[in-house]
C-alpha cells in the first residue's frame, strides 16, 4: 500500500515539473537575455515558495523568518565561490579555510542547503514548542536576528555593503533543476507518514497527540527540510546575480513570498508552484505593459507603478473571494475515477 | 496483564476543585463504567489518565510506575488510548487515513499503517467506509471510526468519552457488542464514560461514579443499581421507588 501512496499521487509533482519545463523551454526558444532572467527569477521563487510550503502547508503554521535560511543560503555563496583574492577584501575575517575555498555553484548550493537546515535544528529546538501566532512571531523574531547579524559582522558578511564578485549562472538550466528538485522534495515529505501526521496535528492537534504524534517533533523536521530549500534557494539567488547584500534577503522578499504562497494556496503543493507562476507571469506582463506596446503607430504604456497596484488588487481579492487560494487544498493530479476502490482516497485531498 | 491506576488524583482549577483525591483501577479485559452527572469531573479525570492534564496531586500509575510528567503522545505510545466528546476526526482525510496517522504516530510505515488500518475496520465491521472523507460521516460512524482509531496498534487501555450520546437504542446495541470484543478478545482494559446508564449498568464489570470531583460509590452494577448515595446524586433526591435511569436501555436526559 506504500507503494501506491506514491503511485497516485506522483502525477502531482510530475504535472508540476512539466510546467516548470515549459517556462524554460520557452526561454530558451525566445533567446533574449533580459526574458531569460526573468525566467530564471521565477524558478528562483518556485523554489522558496515550495520551501516555504513544505513547512507551512503541512504545519498550519505560518512563517515569516523562512527568508533567513534563504539568507543564510545566500551568504554561502559569497564564502565559498568568490574569488579567493575579492574575499579578503570585502570579508577579511573569514578562517583561512574558507579564504581559500572556491567551489562550484551546484556544490555552494548544497552547502547553503546544510548550513540553512542547521540552523533550522537550533532555532527549531525552541521555536516548535510554540504554536500558532506565538510561534509565528517567533520566527518573524528569527528573521529580524539573522538580518541583524549579517548586517553587522562587518568581517564576515561586510555588514551592510554590497559582497561582489559572486560567479553568476546565467542559463536557466540549473535554476530550471534546482526548481524541479525542491517540488519532488516538497512532495516527497508530504507523503511522507511524517507529512501525515502533520497534517493530521495541522486540522486536529489534541487527537493527534492522543494518537501518539509528536507534533513539536513533526514540525521540526518540516521546519529542517523546508529550511535546506530555502538555503538551496538562497545560494542560486546569489548566483543569478552575483552579489548578495542582508537586505536583498529580508521583508521585501518575505512579503512576496508569502503572498504568492497565499494566492496559490497554502494547501496544497500546486497551489504553491501555481501561485509563483501566476503572479510573476502577471508582474512580467505588466512590467511590458509599462514600458510600452507598439500599437499600430502608436505606443502604448501604462503608468509606472500600476503593477504594484495590480498585484495588491489582485491578493485582495483572492483573499475576499478565494481565502483558500487559487489552489484550495487540491492538487493537480490524474482525472478521477469514482470507482477507486475501497483505500484511495478521494482525489482532491492533498496527497 | 496490565492494571492502569489513579492514584489519589486531584486537580484545582484556579482553586475550584474539579477532582478530589479521586482513586480509580483499569484492568486488562476490564471494561470500568464512569458514571456521575455533568460536571463530576470526568472528562477532566480521563484527561489526567491521558496526560493531557497534570494532576494538582496524586499520580497516574501504569503496572505500578508512575507516569508523571509525561506528554499525550508518550502515554498513548505506552499504550494508553482514548476517544474524545464529538470525535475529533481529522475531517479533511479520509477514514483509512485516520486511522493510518495513529500507526504512523506509533512508528509505524505507512504502508504498515495502512494494513493494519484496513484490518482493523474490518474488525469493527466498517470496511465499507475506508474511502469516505471522514468530515462527511453521519454521527454513529464517527464514533466507530473513532473507536478504530484508539485501537491502533492494539493499545492496552481504551479510555471512551461517552461514546454512545446521541445513539439511539439499536445504535447503542451494536455499540455495547463492540466494546465487548474490545475487552474480550483484544484484552483491552476499557475505561467508558457514558451518560446511558443502562449501557453502562449492561456492559461493565465495575462501576465508579463520581460527584463533583469525588467518587461517591463504587461496586459492581447491582451494588450501583442499589445505592441511595447515586440516586441522590442524580436526582437531586432521595426517591422511594425505582428510578427510571437505572432500568437497562433507557437514556438519561442531560
Amino acid at each position: 500500500m506504500g507503494a501506491s501512496v506514491i503511485r497516485r499521487t506522483i502525477a502531482t509533482p510530475v504535472f508540476l515539473s512539466l510546467l516548470l519545463v515549459a517556462f524554460a523551454v520557452t526561454a530558451w526558444a525566445v533567446g533574449s537575455r533580459p526574458f531569460n532572467q526573468t525566467i530564471i527569477d521565477i524558478f528562483l521563487q518556485v523554489i522558496f515558495v515550495v520551501g516555504l510550503w513544505i513547512f507551512v502547508g503541512n504545519s498550519g503554521v505560518i512563517s515569516f523568518g523562512h527568508i533567513a535560511f534563504a539568507c543564510l543560503g545566500g551568504y554561502v555563496a559569497a564564502w565559498t565561490t568568490i574569488k579567493p583574492m575579492m574575499k579578503g577584501n570585502a570579508m577579511p575575517g573569514l578562517p583561512d579555510w574558507l579564504m581559500g575555498m572556491e567551489i562550484p555553484f551546484w556544490a555552494a548550493a548544497g552547502l547553503g542547503a546544510f548550513w540553512a537546515a542547521l540552523w533550522a535544528l537550533i532555532f527549531g529546538l525552541v521555536l516548535m514548542r510554540l504554536s500558532g501566532i506565538a510561534a509565528s512571531i517567533a520566527t518573524f523574531a528569527m528573521l529580524a536576528m539573522v538580518n541583524s547579524i549579517y548586517s553587522n559582522w562587518e568581517s564576515v558578511t561586510a555588514a551592510t555593503s554590497s559582497v561582489v564578485g559572486i560567479p553568476i549562472v546565467r542559463t536557466v538550466w540549473p535554476y530550471l533543476i534546482a526548481a524541479v528538485l525542491a517540488v519532488f522534495v516538497a512532495w516527497a515529505f508530504a507523503i511522507s507518514r511524517h507529512g501525515l501526521a502533520l497534517r493530521a496535528a495541522r486540522d486536529e492537534p489534541t487527537a493527534a497527540a492522543a494518537s501518539g504524534v509528536n507534533i513539536s517533533r513533526m514540525r521540526l523536521i518540516a521546519f529542517v527540510i523546508s529550511a535546506a530549500v530555502m538555503g538551496m534557494g538562497g545560494t542560486l539567488y546569489a548566483h543569478s546575480i552575483g552579489v548578495v547584500t542582508p537586505d536583498t534577503f529580508y521583508l521585501g522578499l518575505t512579503f512576496t513570498t508569502l503572498s504568492m504562497l497565499v494566492v496559490g494556496g497554502m494547501g496544497s503543493l500546486s497551489g504553491a508552484v501555481i501561485g509563483v507562476l501566476i503572479l510573476s507571469s502577471l508582474i512580467q506582463v505588466l512590467r511590458w505593459l509599462e514600458a510600452g506596446v507598439q500599437v499600430g503607430a502608436s505606443t502604448f504604456a501604462l503608468p509606472g507603478g500600476v503593477q504594484e497596484i495590480a498585484l495588491g488588487v489582485v491578493m485582495i481579492l483572492i483573499l475576499m473571494f478565494r481565502p483558500a487560494g487559487i489552489m484550495g487544498n487540491s492538487e493537480l493530479n490524474l482525472p478521477n475515477r469514482r470507482s477507486d476502490k475501497a483505500g484511495q482516497p478521494a482525489p482532491t485531498r492533498v496527497l | 496483564m496490565s492494571v492502569l491506576h489513579a492514584d489519589k488524583v486531584s486537580v484545582a482549577f484556579a482553586g475550584l476543585k474539579a477532582l478530589a483525591e479521586v482513586d480509580l483501577t483499569v484492568s486488562s479485559g476490564q471494561i470500568l463504567g464512569l458514571i456521575g452527572p455533568n460536571g463530576a469531573g470526568k472528562t477532566t479525570l480521563v484527561n489526567v489518565l491521558t496526560g493531557f492534564q497534570a494532576p494538582t496531586s496524586g499520580a497516574v500509575l501504569l503496572d505500578g510506575a508512575p507516569l508523571t510528567g509525561l506528554k499525550p503522545h508518550q502515554l498513548r505510545r505506552r499504550g494508553i488510548a482514548r476517544t474524545f466528546q464529538g470525535g475529533r476526526l481529522f475531517k479533511d482525510l479520509p477514514v483509512l487515513d485516520n486511522l493510518e496517522v495513529t500507526g504512523v504516530g506509533l512508528g509505524q510505515s505507512r504502508r504498515s499503517a495502512i494494513a493494519e488500518a484496513e484490518a482493523m475496520l474490518d474488525w469493527i465491521g466498517i470496511a465499507d467506509l475506508a474511502p469516505r472523507i471522514a468530515g462527511t460521516l453521519p454521527y454513529t460512524d464517527e464514533r466507530r471510526v473513532a473507536i478504530g482509531r484508539a485501537l491502533m496498534g492494539k493499545p492496552a487501555f481504551l479510555l471512551l468519552d461517552e461514546p454512545a450520546a446521541g445513539m439511539s437504542a439499536q445504535e447503542s446495541r451494536d455499540l455495547a457488542a463492540l466494546i465487548r470484543r474490545i475487552a474480550a478478545d483484544m484484552g483491552c482494559g476499557v475505561l467508558l464514560i457514558e451518560h446511558n446508564v443502562g449501557l453502562v449498568l449492561d456492559l461493565c464489570h465495575d462501576i465508579v461514579v463520581l460527584d463533583s470531583g469525588a467518587v461517591i460509590e463504587t461496586g459492581d452494577p447491582a451494588a450501583i443499581r442499589a445505592s441511595e448515595k447515586v440516586r441522590h446524586a442524580y436526582m437531586g433526591t432521595a426517591a422511594e421507588t425505582d428510578l427510571p435511569i437505572l432500568e437497562a436501555g433507557l437514556e438519561v436526559a442531560e
